[in-house]
């Protein structure tokens, strides 16, 4: 077996070890280590060549990209993930007649596709998305990004945090709980403009607070609120009227350029 | 008055007597004018050549190709032994006749690379009607490692129709991926050559193969870094608007993406039915998107109304607000849609129906409860009244409606729908559509084209003559080219 491959594997059990027992610190290192040595191998992107061990190679390539994408949630590094990411991808995308499927493809797919979720990349999820077979959208795991984000669309945002309980994965979790504070804020943005007022106890559970001084601490982050007589009052945000001006210096132009561009016609 | 003169003075240009021409004759002189093309460097003369070919296209035979091989290339040479091997022979002797029948022989000069390009050109255009592909293949990968070795503007017009059937054959083969890397470097070679009619063919091409595989990312990474420049063929430019369509509505810039589908439309030839189908067909679900509802006159087109019945199915379902037809309907053209690869983007449309339901509701109600508003808009949850609320609420910050929420009480009531007329909405409204207007006349004078130098002398009748039958065949041209390549 080649000298270069068995220092990775033993390596790589090594990370696995540590892994197991969450010392993520070691894990990092010896992720770096491994990412150093996996650049010595030939048969991985982009260089692709044919070898003797490709098969083997790739196949552990990706099983440690793999593991730093779910490293980069424990450690709630969400750059890191993104780059890990990218290198797996070529995994998935290219070499899908060289090495088997593996069982976690479409998890960590699902994962990126909820973290642009998270971080409000729409075009980027549509982008993802249409790379996807339409087998790969009956997967559980892609099936929940999915909806979610149709329900997110939608407005339906008790439907995505009921999801929360239905996560096809624990790597899930973190988030999904990125998700809800996404969700409270946007529920808190479309309170102020739908309603007039809300009771304290209405607005605690629109708004998912377990206790009052939580929901006293986020009214107070909106100056433009006010609790009164044990109710929410949203109307000072309400106050700002669209102006009835007539907008003449645009009116102006838009005649003037009409002017010109009939001048050049006729 | 000109179409009369020229149907008058047509007859008398051909003798009466003489046998329709062969299209070996025609070949050979194709090949003339290449030769004159090319000697005289004139750019033109081959454009033309190329159009006569596929003027010619459907008469050819393989004896015909073989005996034009013969005719234009020197037997020793590599290509000669290379295509005339690719070329089906045929066991036919009426070839004696054929070749006596031209009066006036026909003699080339060897050796000219604009013509050996040619017939790398002929045998695969020839090959592809033939549905020959494998073969096709051969010739396309022999004819690409040729081109790659050469340098002459005269060739560009060649180079630029057999990129164009080499990436053919190979989707048709469904083996588009394996030219990327081929296709990126003849981009190269053609930037670096300023090239611009072959860059902006394979950057289409290139395109293409990209969306073929819905590799969306790359497609615009590799579209906004291209160079751009002023469209040089009018098919390029269509279907590289309907491209950028394509990809600005993946990315939900729905807005441009509008723009650019609708103009590939109207720009696409008459003829080419089927690229303007697939033109409209995005362009619809791209304004259902952006809420609008397509005018039914989209649908009624011309030779078009069968193939847009789904998306106007679709389309009355998204008008009336009804989920439970929306998903009916895409249900029932679930195989059309899968076809187009537009399911993701009709799965997006579910969020319109349901605006579009709950516009109707708060215009037809002053005041409604939430219950009911679950019940009209057909929500099927575990807690359908809590739902309700949100996309209400979400709604009304969107703009979408003009309510308020009562929680207490769990309705919504609607405000009084103010006068349209007291707002600017009307003043936008009439600007983008003078803007439009005038943006189309603009257009149109940049797209006229002159003869050149007509300002500076008289042309003589025989020149005239000669332009109006050249307009005509590049009419005609367009749409039988167009006809077969969408």
């Amino acid at each position: 077996m080649d000298p270069k491959l068995v220092e990775v594997t033993q390596l790589f059990s090594r990370f696995k070890a540590a892994f197991a027992r969450n010392d993520f610190d070691t894990c990092v290192g010896l992720l770096s280590q491994l990412k150093v040595l996996l650049t010595k191998f030939p048969s991985l992107p982009p260089s692709f060549q044919q070898t003797p061990n490709a098969v083997e190679e790739l196949k552990i390539a990706r099983d440690i990209y793999e593991h730093a994408v779910i490293l980069s949630i424990k450690i709630e590094d969400q750059d890191a993930f993104e780059r890990d990411f990218c290198q797996l991808k070529p995994y998935y995308m290219d070499m899908c007649g060289i090495i088997p499927a593996s069982p976690e493809e479409y998890p960590i797919l699902g994962l990126n596709l909820l973290r642009l979720l998270v971080q409000n990349r729409i075009a980027e999820f549509h982008t993802e998305l249409e790379l996807l077979p339409i087998t790969a959208l009956l997967n559980p795991c892609i099936k929940h990004a999915v909806e979610l984000e149709q329900s997110f669309m939608e407005g339906a945002y008790n439907r995505v945090l009921c999801a929360r309980q239905a996560v096809p994965h624990a790597t899930y979790l973190y988030f999904m709980d990125l998700l809800a504070k996404t969700v409270r804020d946007e529920l808190a943005g479309c309170s102020e403009k739908g309603y007039d007022y809300m009771s304290i106890a209405e607005a605690k559970q629109v708004l998912m607070f377990s206790s009052d001084p939580e929901l006293h601490q986020y009214i107070t982050e909106h100056p433009e609120w006010e609790i009164k007589d044990g109710s929410v009052f949203f109307q000072k945000a309400k106050e700002i009227q669209p102006c009835k001006d007539i907008p003449s210096l645009q009116v102006i132009n838009q005649t003037l350029s009409y002017a010109r561009e009939l001048e050049r016609i006729v | 008055m000109t179409d009369v003169q020229m149907s008058e003075s047509e007859p008398q240009a051909a003798p009466p007597a003489a046998p329709a021409p062969s299209a070996l004759h025609h070949l050979k002189e194709i090949a003339s004018v290449i030769e004159a093309g090319s000697l005289s460097k004139e750019v033109r003369r081959i454009s033309r050549a190329v159009r006569l070919t596929v003027a010619l296209r459907r008469r050819l035979a393989a004896r015909d190709v073989s005996a034009f091989l013969a005719f234009a290339l020197p037997s020793s040479s590599e290509a000669y032994t290379r295509l005339t091997s690719l070329v089906p022979k045929e066991d036919e002797t009426e070839m004696d006749v054929d070749t006596a029948a031209p009066a006036t022989q026909i003699s080339i000069k060897h050796g000219l690379p604009e013509i050996e390009i040619y017939c790398y050109l002929l045998v695969l255009i020839f090959l592809v009607d033939q549905k020959k592909y494998d073969d096709a293949k051969a010739c396309a990968n022999a004819s690409i490692a040729r081109l790659k070795n050469l340098n002459r503007r005269t060739v560009d017009v060649l180079a630029s129709r057999l990129y164009f059937y080499y990436s053919y054959v190979h989707e048709l083969t469904n083996s588009l991926a394996e030219i990327r890397g081929n296709l990126l470097a003849l981009h190269r070679m053609a930037t670096l050559h300023r090239d611009e009619l072959g860059q902006e063919t394979l950057l289409n091409l290139l395109l293409r193969n990209y969306l073929h595989y819905n590799l969306y990312d790359q497609a615009e990474k590799l579209r906004s870094k291209a160079p751009r420049f002023e469209a040089h063929s009018n098919q390029q430019f269509c279907r590289y608007l309907f491209y950028l369509g394509k990809i600005r509505t993946i990315q939900l810039e729905y807005t441009d993406a509008k723009e650019s589908l609708l103009q590939a439309a109207r720009k696409a030839p008459i003829a080419a039915r089927g690229f303007r189908i697939q033109c409209n067909k995005w362009a619809i679900i791209v304004r259902l998107l952006l809420g609008e509802i397509p005018e039914r006159t989209v649908f009624m087109q011309k030779g078009m109304k069968e193939a847009l019945t789904p998306y106007f199915e679709l389309t009355n379902a998204v008008r009336i607000g009804d989920l439970e037809l929306f998903r009916a309907v895409a249900d029932k053209f679930v195989s059309t849609f899968s076809a187009d690869r537009t399911r993701n983007l009709i799965v997006r449309l579910r969020h319109n129906v349901i605006r579009t339901g709950l516009r109707n509701i708060s215009i037809s109600y002053s005041r409604i409860s939430l219950a009911d508003i679950a019940k009209k808009l057909r929500l099927d949850s575990e807690n359908p009244v809590a739902d309700a609320e949100s996309i209400v609420a979400k709604a009304i910050r969107d703009g979408a409606i003009d309510a308020t929420i009562d929680h207490a009480n769990g309705w919504m009531v609607s405000k009084e729908t103010g006068d349209v007329y007291s707002t600017n909405e009307p003043q936008i409204a009439f600007n983008s559509r003078i803007a439009f207007c005038l943006n189309m006349h603009n257009e149109a004078v940049k797209a006229m084209r002159f003869p050149p130098n007509s300002h500076k002398e008289k042309e003589s009748a025989e020149k005239r003559r000669e332009r109006l039958q050249q307009e005509e065949e590049l009419a005609k041209h367009m749409a039988e080219e167009d006809d077969d390549d969408f």
